[in-house]
C-alpha cells in the first residue's frame, strides 16, 4: 500500500508547486516536499517500526526546526508547540511498541495496543490529541498539510509493522479501538467544519472527518474495510490536500462563491459519486454490514453529515483561474478517474 | 553491570528532566548515553554500542558548548520533577521487574523510564535547548528499544539512533518572518 502513496505524494507535490501563488517561494516548497518525500521513502524501506519512529522523529525535528514562525508579538505556535504533538505521538507508539514485546500478562499486551491506537491517532493529529495550529501559518510551517502529506504512508506503515507485533488476542481490542476513535473523529470532524467559525478551521476538522473513517476502515480487519481505507487515503493525499492548497488564497481573501466549479468541488469533498470517496464508502458500509450491521447504521448517517460541511468547503475555494484552475481540473479528473476504476488501484496495492 | 548501566540511565534521564542548563543537560545526557551504551552490548554488539556512544557523546558535547553556561539542576520549584523521577523510576521497576518475566530486565526498565520522562520533558518544556537534549535521549531510547524483544536486533537501530541524537542537537530553530514568503 505504501508506494501508492508514496507516488500519490509526489503527484501532489508537483501540483503544490505548479499551483503555488507567486508570492509563495516555489523552490522553498519544492526542496522541503522533496525531504518530506525522502523521510516518507526511507519510512517504507525501514524494516521495523522502530527505524520508522526514529525516521519520525528526525522529520519532526527537522520540520519544526526549519518552519518560520508568523511575525507578531507572540507566536501562536513556536518551536516548543510545534514538538509537542508529534513527540508525544512518539513516544506513546515506542511505549505501546515496548509494551507489546515485553513477556508478562495479556493485560500488558492490551496496554500496548493502547498505547499504538494513541500514538498513531497523536500522529495524524486526531482527537483527543488534536494538534494546535494557527491559520496564517503558511504552507511549510502548518501541521495541516504536513498531516495529509506524510500521514497516509505514515499510518499505513504502523499499522502493517504494529500488526506483526501485536498478538491475535489483542487484534480485536485493536480494531474496536480504531473504529471507536474513527467514528468519534468522523462525527467531531464532520460536525466541526459545518459549524466551525472560520473557513481554515473548517478545512482541517474535515481532513478529521476523512482519518475517522480511515481508521474505521483499517479497524474493519476485512478486505472491504482495508481497500476503502486504501481509497480513502489515497482520495485525501490527492483531493482534499490539493484542494486545501488551492483554497488557501480565497481564504485569506474572503472571497467564497457559488459557481458550478464550487458545487463540483463540494461533490468530491462530500465523497458522492463519481469521485473517489463514493466507492470508498460503498466499500466501508459493505465491509461494517458484513461485521456488525448497526456499525454501518452509524457510519451511514454520519456519512450524511459530510454534505453541509462539503458544500461550505466548496463554496470557500473561490473561483480558481489561470494554474489553480488548472490545477482544480487534474484533481477533479484524477478524482474521478480513481472513483470509476478503483479496481487497477487496489490490484496495484495487492487488496 | 547491566543493572548500573540501568541506573545509570535513569539517573541521566532524571538529570535531564531537573536541568534548565546547559551543563545540566549535557551532564545528563552524558551520563544517559553510558548507560545505554552499555545495555545495548548484548544486540547492537560493538558496532551498536559505539554508534550509541559516538551519537550520545556528540549530542552532549554540543548541548555543553550551545546556550547560557549554567548548571540549572534544581532550580527553585522542582519538587513536581523530583516526584515525577522517583515515581516513573519505582514504576518502571515494578513493571520492569515484578510485572514483565525473562531476561532483560534491566534493559525494559531504562527504555521504560527513558522514553517517559522524556516524552514529559518534551510536553512541559519550552526552552530549545532543553526540548533538543530530551529528543537526542528519546533517539537513544528507541535506538536500544528492539534489544527488549530479541537479543540479536542488529546494529542498524543503533546507528539509526546514534545519528538521530547527534544531529538535532546541531539545530537551531529559525526566526520569526513574515509567511507570505514562505507558502502563503
Amino acid at each position: 500500500m505504501g508506494a501508492e502513496l508514496l507516488l500519490a505524494a509526489a503527484v501532489t507535490l508537483g501540483l503544490a508547486v505548479f499551483v503555488a501563488p507567486p508570492r509563495v517561494a516555489r523552490r522553498g516548497l519544492f526542496t522541503r516536499g522533496l525531504v518530506g518525500l525522502a523521510g516518507m521513502a526511507a519510512m517504507l524501506a525501514a524494516p521495523s517500526l522502530d527505524l520508522v519512529l526514529l525516521i519520525l522523529l528526525g522529520m519532526i525535528v527537522l520540520q519544526a526546526g526549519s518552519a518560520v514562525p508568523v511575525a507578531g508579538p507572540v507566536p501562536r505556535r513556536d518551536f516548543a508547540t510545534r514538538l509537542r504533538a508529534p513527540i508525544l505521538a512518539i513516544a506513546l507508539l515506542a511505549l505501546g511498541l515496548a509494551f507489546e514485546r515485553v513477556q508478562g500478562p495479556t493485560v500488558l499486551e492490551r496496554f500496548g495496543v493502547v498505547g499504538i491506537v494513541a500514538g498513531l491517532v497523536a500522529a495524524v493529529g486526531l482527537l483527543p490529541y488534536v494538534h494546535e495550529f494557527d491559520p496564517d501559518e503558511s504552507v511549510i510551517a502548518s501541521p495541516i498539510p504536513w498531516i495529509a502529506f506524510v500521514g497516509p504512508l505514515l499510518a499505513v506503515t504502523v499499522l502493517s509493522r504494529a500488526r506483526q507485533v501485536i498478538p491475535a488476542e489483542a487484534s480485536d481490542a485493536f480494531g474496536a479501538m480504531l473504529i471507536g476513535l474513527g467514528l468519534v473523529n468522523m462525527l467531531w470532524g464532520s460536525v466541526a467544519s459545518w459549524r466551525t467559525a472560520g473557513d481554515a478551521a473548517a478545512w482541517r476538522y474535515s481532513f478529521m472527518a476523512d482519518w475517522g473513517l480511515v481508521l474505521c476502515g483499517f479497524g474493519l480487519a476485512i478486505a472491504d474495510g482495508q481497500a476503502a481505507a486504501l481509497i480513502l487515503l489515497v482520495s485525501i493525499v490527492l483531493g482534499r490536500l490539493p484542494l486545501y492548497l488551492l483554497s488557501r488564497e480565497a481564504i485569506r481573501e474572503k472571497h467564497p462563491t457559488d459557481r458550478p466549479i464550487n458545487l463540483v468541488v463540494a461533490a468530491l469533498l462530500a465523497g458522492s459519486a463519481p469521485f473517489a470517496g463514493f466507492p470508498a464508502r460503498v466499500l466501508l458500509l459493505r465491509g461494517a454490514t458484513q461485521l456488525y450491521w448497526p456499525l454501518a447504521l452509524v457510519l451511514a448517517v454520519g456519512m450524511l453529515l459530510w454534505l453541509p460541511a462539503a458544500l461550505r468547503l466548496g463554496r470557500s475555494m473561490g473561483m480558481p483561474r489561470g494554474r489553480q484552475a488548472v490545477g482544480a481540473a487534474i484533481v477533479l479528473a484524477v478524482n474521478i478517474v480513481l472513483g470509476l476504476y478503483p479496481q487497477p488501484f487496489l490490484a496495484l496495492a495487492g487488496l | 553491570m547491566f543493572v548500573a548501566a540501568a541506573l545509570l540511565a535513569w539517573l541521566g534521564a532524571s538529570l535531564i528532566v531537573l536541568s534548565d542548563g546547559r551543563r545540566g543537560l549535557a551532564l545528563g545526557l552524558a551520563v544517559l548515553t553510558v548507560g545505554f551504551a552499555v545495555l545495548t552490548w548484548p544486540s547492537g554488539a560493538v558496532l551498536g554500542a559505539s554508534a550509541v556512544a559516538a551519537g550520545g557523546a556528540i549530542a552532549s558535547v554540543q548541548c555543553w558548548r550551545s546556550g547560557p553556561a549554567t548548571w540549572g539542576i534544581m532550580p527553585a520549584g522542582s519538587t513536581p520533577r523530583v516526584v515525577l523521577c522517583v515515581g516513573s523510576g519505582v514504576l518502571a521497576l515494578w513493571v520492569a521487574a515484578s510485572v514483565t518475566t525473562g531476561p532483560g530486565a534491566p534493559l525494559r526498565f531504562a527504555v521504560l523510564v527513558v522514553l517517559g520522562l522524556m516524552g514529559v520533558r518534551v510536553l512541559a518544556g519550552r526552552e530549545t535547548a532543553v526540548l533538543l537534549a530530551a529528543i537526542a535521549c528519546l533517539a537513544l531510547a528507541l535506538a536500544v528499544a528492539p534489544g527488549v524483544a530479541a537479543a540479536s536486533a542488529g546494529p542498524v537501530p543503533d546507528i539509526a539512533g546514534g545519528l538521530v541524537a547527534a544531529g538535532v542537537v546541531v539545530l537551531r530553530p529559525a526566526g520569526r518572518a513574515k509567511a507570505d514568503k514562505l507558502g502563503g
